[in-house]
């Protein structure tokens, strides 16, 4: 039973004022998904007696199975607002005049934190979120890393508080009590929200009130839910109050007098808070009257209430009883939707503020412009962000927005890569866009063309993308920004078939699995061992199962867990190290030091990059961390990748030829900075100088085939007179569970290196947080252990936070780095012992 | 014109006087520079390849042709791309080349220098220099060519030459030392692509020694070799090859 057709949607693409693409983010468990449900119900797909029980954007038999969402799942759906509603949007780009139609582009995303970059996939191609929060637990760590990741991509949020139903029912609060609840969550998510967001930035003032509607309170689960708008809505005529004003009047320091009819703003003996009186105390005694089985009461208070039930649903009793009656009188999709389309912003709206975050090229150009304008009849600019598995084995639905122009089945158009330059031919195809497609939760339907300010899927991108990119049909333009993931892959377990045979199986499976998952890495050590790199061990643990049964359908033998290290340095380098090229005939000259502390962190989070104005970058530098303003400007570049936290800074003085080998050095740069001297991991935290070059003066002699080994020699000889130490990646680990079980949390954290920073009640609730730093090579097991240990009380979630310099020497044999140098080279294959210093470094 | 042969061994020096005689000049002898010491084959000069001079006799009778040989410290005084003689210039090594040629003159009589300089300014610049102060015409005829293109030139004019040192990134000597340019030439041309590697090696990435050229009258034979590692790391090994025992063949 749909009830609205492909063609309605497709008109209402045009009408991007109309349009709403969101997500729905929360930390796992607070209901997303549930929560779902009861929109899809609204526009009809799942009937409405099912929502709450189905989880339709589930799609997978695992995610049923688990009651988790591991993949993030788009739908379309299209409303109708009433006209009494539409008045609340006043926003001239909110919508078109007259129209009643809201076509509204949902992605629901997985809540664990292994999955997050779902999330940040999901956030890319919408412009609000719907932040849900479990009342009873609160704002907890995922909340925050999500909330965080929409304000940094200028995503509007919306707040729901959900499960209600247990405030009431298992928790038994009073209405002062849950108010106060309340209350709490929305301070906490608006200190949130005003940390990331300035309120004279581009989005201005993004903060969720009640009083507003911006938020909603409310059960997924039995499918009702409110905001302040329907109680106001229900008293107005009572009051003589103007809906709008009243709303205000419901939240806060409003108190009301029943005997006076008096308004108030502090508490005294005889008045009551408004939100208690009108808002909660109408719903606890619904509850009360079902629950309890007062039956007699139960007519009068359904009629005061104008509820009028279906006839096979009054001999109901009990919760099923409550849960129709509640559903009858606060429907959910209703609430849900009116937030939506009142709150979320439209992608006219939201279009203009954004393209400054997502478009690498000038701001002035026609690409920028149309995204800018949301401009359906400029050219087509769309971004992928991730792929979808399809029906057929091994390919892909490419999922993205269109943010301006059209994208039609047939069309030609111009697929970028991550790595496309302008003006150059690498990670760039033009091809033909095989077919465009709607997606709707389990299903998809073929649509002719999809405009701008949509969501779609094609078909037939898939083989010239890994994970995204950007399409366009104007050919000068630049890749759209790529996202910036709040995880990074620190757990890696190798893989092979049980059967050698069956290898070039694996090969491919893989292939497929680094495209359904938008994170996963897999790599090919020079051992020829195939590594998959993800967020955690859930993470793994699916990426494996995936691999398993659907990509590589093969047995496969597997490692234990293992986590990835990265290599920096303590100090100066103690000489000035020298290398000669294969040909003698160029020397490179270079030292090696530590970044001040802070400025690795910088640079991964964009503070510090490679792109905008090198002297602003100089001064930011010099400021904050006493950088030499005329070193700084000369950072030739950031590696590995052209981003990573490592630089290398042009410390010379009037040397010839010197940028003709900047390439070179660059490149040997990139390389040693992605396979560092002690066991090929990533670099982290370097600064290296060139202090001098002398060169062959013909240029044939100094080519990049003599010139990049000798500044990877000379690099690596740098970094081993530089104290070379390795570093481990740390969770930030969250622990719920009650008072009992905290003593069993300290004594398996103890045994495992981790240590507690925080600990605290949830106000309201007899729930401890406890907070803490776990290196992530103590994490494997660490779920099960706790649970053990915690009678089954404990609940933790991991979140890679930062990296941590392991104590001791890795030069030196008794110590804990050495053992790890050794175990990583003897699993990557490379020669066992320490790196000589006397290969890299030679004579004058 | 008479010309003598400046030759290294290698491929380009060969080619050169392949393309010396195509164009209807004689050659009446040959020239080598080695350096001063039996236990250093490699000079890692700025100027003469040195590897294979223990195999340059052999050359020599394989064309049937005189040879002059020279001793050099292998010295430079001067880096830049210029060359100028001056007062320090004594220990250079580029005054051997001229002393070399300066003697065979008292000898013999010729006109021209053949030289298989393709790129290199600097060699280019000094053999002219010496050139010119002895009255003698440089004839390069591979100067400036296409390496790639070149390189498949003398493919197809039956070189046979061996790469006898590696030194560059992505040349590996235990596994491309004693290979031919034929075997080579795939690679090298992959190489250029991902390094920018001179697929000619003419800068200094690799260095080779010629088994039979048309211009020989007899093809060499190496029986035995060892192979000589100057520098070992990950990341770019250095490593020639040294000729123990080689011996002439008839030509089939």
């Amino acid at each position: 039973m749909v009830n609205f057709t492909v063609d309605e949607i497709r008109g209402l693409m045009d009408k991007k004022k109309n349009i709403r693409n969101m997500s729905v983010i929360a930390h796992v468990d607070h209901g997303k998904s549930t929560l779902t449900d009861s929109l899809v119900s609204k526009a009809g797909i799942i009937a409405g007696a099912k929502a709450g029980e189905t989880r339709f954007t589930d799609t997978r038999k695992d995610e049923q199975e688990r009651c988790i969402t591991i993949k993030s799942t788009a739908i379309s759906m299209y409303f109708e607002v009433e006209d009494k509603d539409l008045v609340f949007i006043t926003h001239p780009d909110q919508g078109e005049k007259g129209e009643k139609g809201f076509l509204i582009n949902l992605i629901d995303s997985p809540g664990h934190v292994d999955f997050s970059s779902e999330v940040t996939a999901a956030l890319r191609v919408t412009d609000g979120a719907l932040v849900v929060v479990d009342c009873v637990s609160g704002v907890c760590v995922q909340t925050e890393t999500v909330l965080r990741q929409a304000i940094a991509e200028r995503i509007k949020p919306i707040l729901f508080m959900n499960k209600m139903d247990r405030a009431l029912l298992e928790l038994q609060l009073d209405s002062e009590e849950l108010y106060q609840t309340f209350q709490r969550i929305v301070e906490n998510v608006n200190v949130i929200i005003a940390t990331y967001n300035d309120d004279g930035g581009p989005m201005g003032e993004v903060r969720v009130d009640p009083s507003k509607g911006s938020v909603g309170f409310g059960s997924g689960l039995h499918g009702w839910a409110f905001t302040l708008k329907q109680f106001s809505e229900m008293y107005s005529e009572k009051f003589k109050i103007e809906v709008v004003k009243l709303m205000n009047r419901l939240w806060g320091e409003n108190f009301f007098n029943g005997k006076t009819k008096k308004w108030s703003k502090q508490k005294d003996a005889d008045n009551k808070r408004s939100f208690c009186m009108y808002v909660l105390d109408p719903i606890y005694k619904v509850f009360d009257a079902i629950m309890n089985y007062k039956k007699e009461e139960i007519p009068t208070l359904l009629e005061k209430l104008g509820i009028v039930l279906k006839h096979e649903d009054k001999d109901k009793d009990g919760k099923q009883l409550l849960k129709v009656v509640m559903r009858t009188w606060l429907p959910a999709g209703e609430a849900l939707l009116q937030m939506i389309a009142i709150h979320l912003p439209s992608p006219v709206v939201a279009q203009k503020y954004r393209m400054e975050m997502l478009y690498e090229g000038p701001h002035d150009d026609e690409a920028a412009v149309a995204v800018k304008n949301c401009d359906p009849n400029g050219p087509l600019m769309m971004y992928i962000s991730k792929m979808v598995p399809t029906s057929d084995k091994g390919r892909f639905y490419a999922f993205g927005r269109v943010f301006s122009g059209k994208v039609a089945t047939g069309q030609k158009a111009r697929i970028m890569g991550p790595n496309y330059v302008v003006g150059k031919k690498e990670d760039l195809y033009e091809k033909a866009i095989q077919r465009t497609i709607l997606m709707m939760g389990r299903y998809v339907e073929a649509i002719e063309d999809v405009p701008s300010g949509n969501i779609c899927g094609l078909v037939g991108v898939d083989q010239f993308l890994v994970k995204t990119g950007t399409i366009t049909t104007f050919k000068d333009a630049h890749n759209m920004k790529v996202m910036k993931f709040s995880v990074s892959p620190v757990v890696r377990v190798a893989v092979e078939p049980k059967n050698p045979a069956d290898l070039p199986k694996l090969v491919e499976g893989l292939k497929r699995l680094a495209k359904s998952d938008p994170m996963v890495q897999c790599i090919i050590e020079e051992s020829g061992e195939h590594i998959i790199a993800g967020a955690g061990e859930l993470h793994l643990e699916i990426c494996l199962k995936d691999l398993e049964e659907d990509h590589a359908c093969i047995p496969l033998k597997k490692s234990d867990p293992v986590v990835s290290y990265r290599e920096t340095v303590n100090e100066e380098s103690t000489m000035m190290c020298l290398s000669k090229s294969p040909n003698k005939h160029n020397r490179l000259f270079m030292k090696a030091c530590p970044m001040p502390d802070g400025l690795a962190e910088d640079i991964d989070n964009g503070d510090v990059s490679s792109k905008g104005d090198f002297k602003v970058r100089a001064r930011y530098l010099a400021e904050k961390y006493d950088y030499d303003v005329t070193e700084a400007r000369k950072i030739w570049c950031f590696g590995p990748d052209g981003t990573g936290p490592n630089f290398i800074i042009d410390c010379t003085k009037g040397v010839q030829y010197l940028n003709e080998i900047k390439d070179s050095v660059v490149a040997g740069f990139q390389w040693a900075s992605k396979e560092g001297v002690l066991s090929d991991e990533n670099m982290r935290g370097v600064r290296f100088n060139i202090y001098d070059v002398a060169l062959h003066a013909d240029a044939i002699h100094r080519g990049g085939g003599q010139i990049i080994p000798t500044t990877r020699r000379v690099l690596y000889a740098a970094a081993i007179t530089a104290g070379p130490r390795l570093m481990e990646p740390v969770y930030l680990c969250e622990i719920q569970c009650p008072e009992v079980a905290v003593g069993g949390i300290y004594g398996v954290l103890n045994r495992r290196r981790g240590h507690v920073f925080e600990e605290s009640q949830v106000a309201g609730t007899p729930m401890f947080v406890v907070k803490a730093y776990l290196p992530v090579n103590e994490s494997f097991g660490f779920t099960a252990d706790l649970r053990s240990n915690t009678g089954g009380q404990a609940f933790p979630q991991c979140v890679f936070d930062h990296w941590q310099v392991l104590p001791g020497d890795p030069f030196e044999p008794s110590s804990k780095p050495f053992t790890i140098v050794q175990d990583t080279r003897k699993r990557k294959g490379l020669k066992e012992g320490l790196p000589d210093l006397q290969q890299y470094l030679d004579k004058l | 014109m008479r010309v003598v042969g400046l030759i290294s061994g290698g491929k380009d020096s060969c080619f050169n006087l392949m393309k010396c005689v195509e164009n209807g000049h004689e050659i009446v002898a040959l020239a080598n520079i080695y350096p001063e010491t039996e236990d250093k084959d490699e000079l890692d000069s700025f100027m003469f390849q040195t590897v294979g001079h223990m195999g340059i006799e052999m050359i020599a009778k394989a064309m049937e042709l005189p040879l002059f040989r020279r001793k050099t410290k292998g010295q430079t005084t001067q880096t830049s791309n210029d060359y100028s003689l001056k007062k320090e210039s004594k220990e250079e090594e580029v005054e051997d080349l001229y002393e070399l040629l300066k003697t065979i003159k008292s000898e013999i009589d010729y006109e021209g220098v053949s030289v298989g300089a393709i790129l290199s300014n600097y060699q280019n610049n000094r053999v002219g220099n010496v050139c010119s102060r002895l009255n003698l015409t440089p004839l390069a005829f591979l100067w400036e060519r296409d390496q790639s293109e070149l390189l498949n030139e003398m493919i197809e004019s039956d070189i046979d030459a061996i790469l006898i040192k590696v030194a560059a990134l992505g040349l590996v000597p235990e596994k491309h030392l004693g290979k031919t340019l034929k075997e080579m030439e795939p690679y090298l041309t992959k190489m250029k692509d991902k390094f920018g590697l001179n697929v000619c090696g003419e800068g200094g990435e690799y260095e080779t020694f010629t088994l039979n050229c048309p211009l020989f009258k007899k093809r060499i034979s190496v029986i035995e070799s060892k192979m000589v590692i100057v520098s070992e790391d990950n990341v770019c090994s250095v490593g020639y090859l040294n000729f123990v025992k080689m011996e002439l063949l008839d030509k089939e």
